[in-house]
């Protein structure tokens, strides 16, 4: 037996949690049981929040870091941060919790590809647990949330949200740039009646 | 205490000022750290949603090496050890040579985003054309995994005209050992 080669990096859970299609299940149920009991302006806070949060991650790699600096220096860096302001949308996303978007897509995603739904449908109600520790975190720091946070985590949640698709897509996707040419012709129609 | 309008050298001029500027800085500082703790708790008791942390193979350095203008290509190994699918976003951070020259690479493909299946491994390539006019240097900075709360992996880039070019790794996806499939054999 040749022992196996060890990979260079490891996807794991992270402590006190598992990503299970149970778990993934009952995360999805608590998300939507969350959204009777919150404000509007709460649940869309939260994922606003969760877009500058995302934003501000991504703007730390070299792409993300070119697209944030091409936007400050233009206009649109300009008034986007004053409408930002003025209206107060930074209070918005900072005075909220800050929804794990890009978890949350990633794990809907998990649970589509699942091969036990079936089993798993059969369990519910299943509660789900809390965020705990780090639900808690805080990813602002003594800076709060900024419009091209807002604007950098969009890019990066819209270019996720397109490759999850068209991944999901991809094992049955038909060739591109394929057509379609008419078989034989259909055979006349034929019977006593027309004759 | 004696207040005068006289300012002493090296004094404010208006203690009283001062003093409220404190009391105010003091009040602003509670709110925002109140605010902070409400947040926090808030969060905390939000819906779970699990995660995925990285774990990079200890002294895990990914390297590659070629003169300006040459193509490099880096990879690593992947390994899903969840139970459930899981979805890679590699992007680089910027480099930043010993020189103090920072070097924003231009991956291709710019976004790329990969499906891992639980218990399967796959390699991720990323090809990095090297500016011509890049001072040749030894650069280092991060691959960040997007979206998943720890661990990044080192880079490591060396530019240089007689540095011989790195390695082309090839896509080779291999089946790993299902997580939670150890069973004896009876």
């Amino acid at each position: 037996m040749t022992p196996r080669t060890a990979s260079d990096v490891r996807l794991l859970d992270a402590p006190d949690e598992s990503r299970t299609t149970v778990t993934l299940l009952a995360s999805l149920t608590g998300r939507l049981a969350a959204l009777q009991v919150v404000t509007g302006s709460v649940a869309v806070g939260s994922m606003v929040a969760g877009f500058c949060a995302l934003g501000r991650a991504a703007s730390g790699t070299a792409e993300g870091a070119r697209l944030r600096s091409a936007i400050a220096a233009s206009r649109v860096g300009t008034n986007g941060a004053a409408i930002w302001k003025a209206l107060r949308l930074d209070l918005w996303a900072t005075s909220v919790p800050a929804s794990p978007v890009l978890d949350q897509l990633r794990n809907d995603a998990g649970l589509l590809l699942a091969d036990d739904v079936a089993e798993s449908l059969s369990l519910l109600p299943v509660p789900s647990q809390p965020a705990g520790a780090f639900g808690g975190e805080d990813p602002w720091g003594e800076r709060g949330a900024e419009f091209l946070d807002c604007l950098v985590g969009m890019w990066a949640y819209g270019h996720e949200v397109s490759a999850l698709v068209e991944g999901l897509a991809a094992p049955t996707l038909p060739p591109p740039n394929a057509f379609h040419s008419p078989s034989a012709p259909p055979a006349p129609p034929s019977g006593v009646v027309l004759r | 205490m004696r207040i005068t309008n006289d300012t002493p050298a090296g004094s404010s001029p208006e203690p009283f000022a001062d003093l409220l500027r404190l009391q105010t800085d003091f009040q602003a500082r509670l709110a925002d750290e109140t605010f902070r703790y409400l947040r926090r708790l808030h969060g905390t008791l939000a819906p779970g949603s699990p995660g995925t942390v990285v774990r990079p193979r200890e002294g895990l350095l990914v390297e590659g090496a070629g003169p300006p203008g040459a193509r490099l290509t880096i990879g690593v190994d992947i390994e899903n050890v969840q139970r459930v699918h899981c979805v890679v976003s590699p992007q680089l951070t910027s480099l930043v040579g010993r020189s103090g020259t920072t070097w924003f690479p231009a991956c291709e493909p710019p976004q790329q985003t990969l499906l891992v299946a639980p218990g399967r491994s796959e390699r991720i390539a990323i090809v990095i054309p090297v500016p011509d006019a890049l001072p040749p240097d030894e650069y280092r900075g991060a691959m960040l995994l997007q979206g998943f709360r720890d661990g990044a992996i080192a880079v490591r880039v060396v530019v240089g005209h007689a540095v011989p070019p790195a390695t082309e790794p090839a896509p080779k996806p291999r089946p790993a050992k299902r997580p939670g499939s150890r069973r004896k054999a009876r």
